[in-house]
C-alpha cells in the first residue's frame, strides 16, 4: 500500500530545501553587492607573523582548505562511506569543530578581500572577476550547508550536494588565490 | 567535554562572524593624503594622489605603508634619489610591479611619482 502522506513530505522537504538555497544566495549577493557598492580601502589589515596581509591570506586559504579536507574525510566516515568501520563518537564533534574554525580563519581572509579590495568585476582580470564570484558562492553555500545540517526536514541528497558545492568552490577559490600568489611570490611565510 | 567545548567554540564563531560584519560597515578606511595644491599645480593640474589611489594604493597602500608591494612612506626618496628612476620602475614594471607605460600618460606617471616623494615620501 502506497503511503499518501510520503509525496507531500517529499514536497515539504524540496521547499525547505529550496528556502535554505534562497537565503544562500541572498547571502552571495549581500556579499557581492557589499564588495561592488563599498569604496575600497586599500589598505592592509591583519598580517600577523606574515611578510604581508596577503601571505597571511595566502596561508590561511591554505589551511582552510586542509580543514575542509578534514571536513570531507569526517563527513564521509560518519556516513560510512569510508571502509574503517563506524566512525568513533569524537568524529562528529570534531567535524563541527573543523569547519566551525575554517569559518573563523576564513574571516579576517574575507575582510580584507571586502573591505580592502571590494568585489573586482574587472574583465581585464579574468582570474580577480572568478576569484570574487567564488567568494561570495562560498559564503552562500556555507549558509545554505548549516542550514541543511541543523534542519531534520531536509531531502536526503541535500548534504552532499551542498557540502561538494562548498568543497568545490573552496578548491576554486584556492586555485585562484593561494596557489596564483604562491606562483607569482614563492613560497615564502 | 568534547561536545561543549565545540558548542561553545560555535557560540563565540557567531559572535566572531557578528563583529566581521560590524566591521565591514563601521571601519573607515584612512584617505590617502590629500594631494596639495601645489603640487598638482606643479604637476599640470593633474591630482597624483587621486591617481596614486586608483593604480596603486592597492598594492601599495592608501598610505604608502605598503601591502603586495613594498612600503612607499618615508622609503621611495632614499631609494630612488633620482626621480627619473622611479618613473622609470613605475612606466616599465619591476618583477611583480606591473608596467604603468601603456595605462598612464608619462605627466600622469610623473605626478604620481611626485605625488608619492613629496606628500608619501615625507
Amino acid at each position: 500500500m502506497t503511503d499518501v502522506t510520503a509525496v507531500p513530505a517529499e514536497r515539504n522537504k524540496g521547499t525547505i530545501f529550496a528556502g535554505a538555497v534562497l537565503v544562500g544566495a541572498l547571502v552571495a549577493v549581500l556579499a557581492g553587492v557589499y564588495g561592488r557598492a563599498h569604496d575600497p580601502a586599500s589598505e592592509t589589515t591583519i598580517k600577523l607573523f606574515f611578510t604581508t596581509t596577503l601571505h597571511f591570506k595566502s596561508w590561511a586559504t591554505t589551511a582552510i582548505l586542509l580543514l575542509v579536507v578534514m571536513q570531507l574525510f569526517g563527513a564521509l566516515w560518519m556516513y560510512g562511506k569510508l571502509p574503517l568501520g563506524n566512525a568513533p563518537d569524537w568524529v562528529g564533534p570534531m567535524h563541527r569543530f573543523s569547519g566551525t574554525l575554517a569559518l573563523v580563519i576564513s574571516l579576517p581572509v574575507a575582510y580584507h578581500c571586502l573591505w580592502s579590495l571590494g568585489f573586482n568585476p574587472a574583465p581585464s582580470s579574468s582570474r580577480r572577476l572568478w576569484h570574487s564570484l567564488f567568494g561570495c558562492v562560498f559564503y552562500g553555500a556555507f549558509v545554505t550547508k548549516v542550514l541543511v545540517v541543523r534542519s531534520k526536514r531536509m531531502p536526503g541528497w541535500a548534504l552532499p550536494v551542498v557540502g561538494g558545492v562548498l568543497f568545490t568552490t573552496l578548491i576554486a577559490l584556492w586555485l585562484t588565490s593561494s596557489l596564483w600568489f604562491f606562483r607569482q611570490f614563492g613560497i615564502v611565510v | 567535554m568534547l561536545r561543549k567545548f565545540v558548542s561553545g567554540f560555535e557560540m563565540a564563531a557567531l559572535i566572531a562572524v557578528a563583529v566581521f560584519i560590524g566591521m565591514l560597515f563601521l571601519n573607515d578606511p584612512t584617505a590617502p593624503p590629500a594631494t596639495p595644491t601645489a603640487v598638482v599645480e606643479a604637476a599640470g593640474g593633474i591630482d597624483g594622489g587621486a591617481l596614486y589611489g586608483k593604480s596603486c594604493a592597492g598594492c601599495h597602500g592608501g598610505d604608502g605603508s605598503g601591502g603586495i608591494g613594498p612600503r612607499l612612506a618615508g622609503k621611495v626618496v632614499v631609494k630612488f634619489p633620482d626621480p627619473a628612476a622611479q618613473i622609470a620602475v613605475v612606466a616599465d614594471g619591476r618583477r611583480g610591479m606591473p608596467s604603468f607605460g601603456t595605462r598612464l600618460t608619462a605627466e600622469e606617471i610623473a605626478a604620481v611619482v611626485e605625488y608619492t616623494r613629496t606628500v608619501l615620501g615625507s
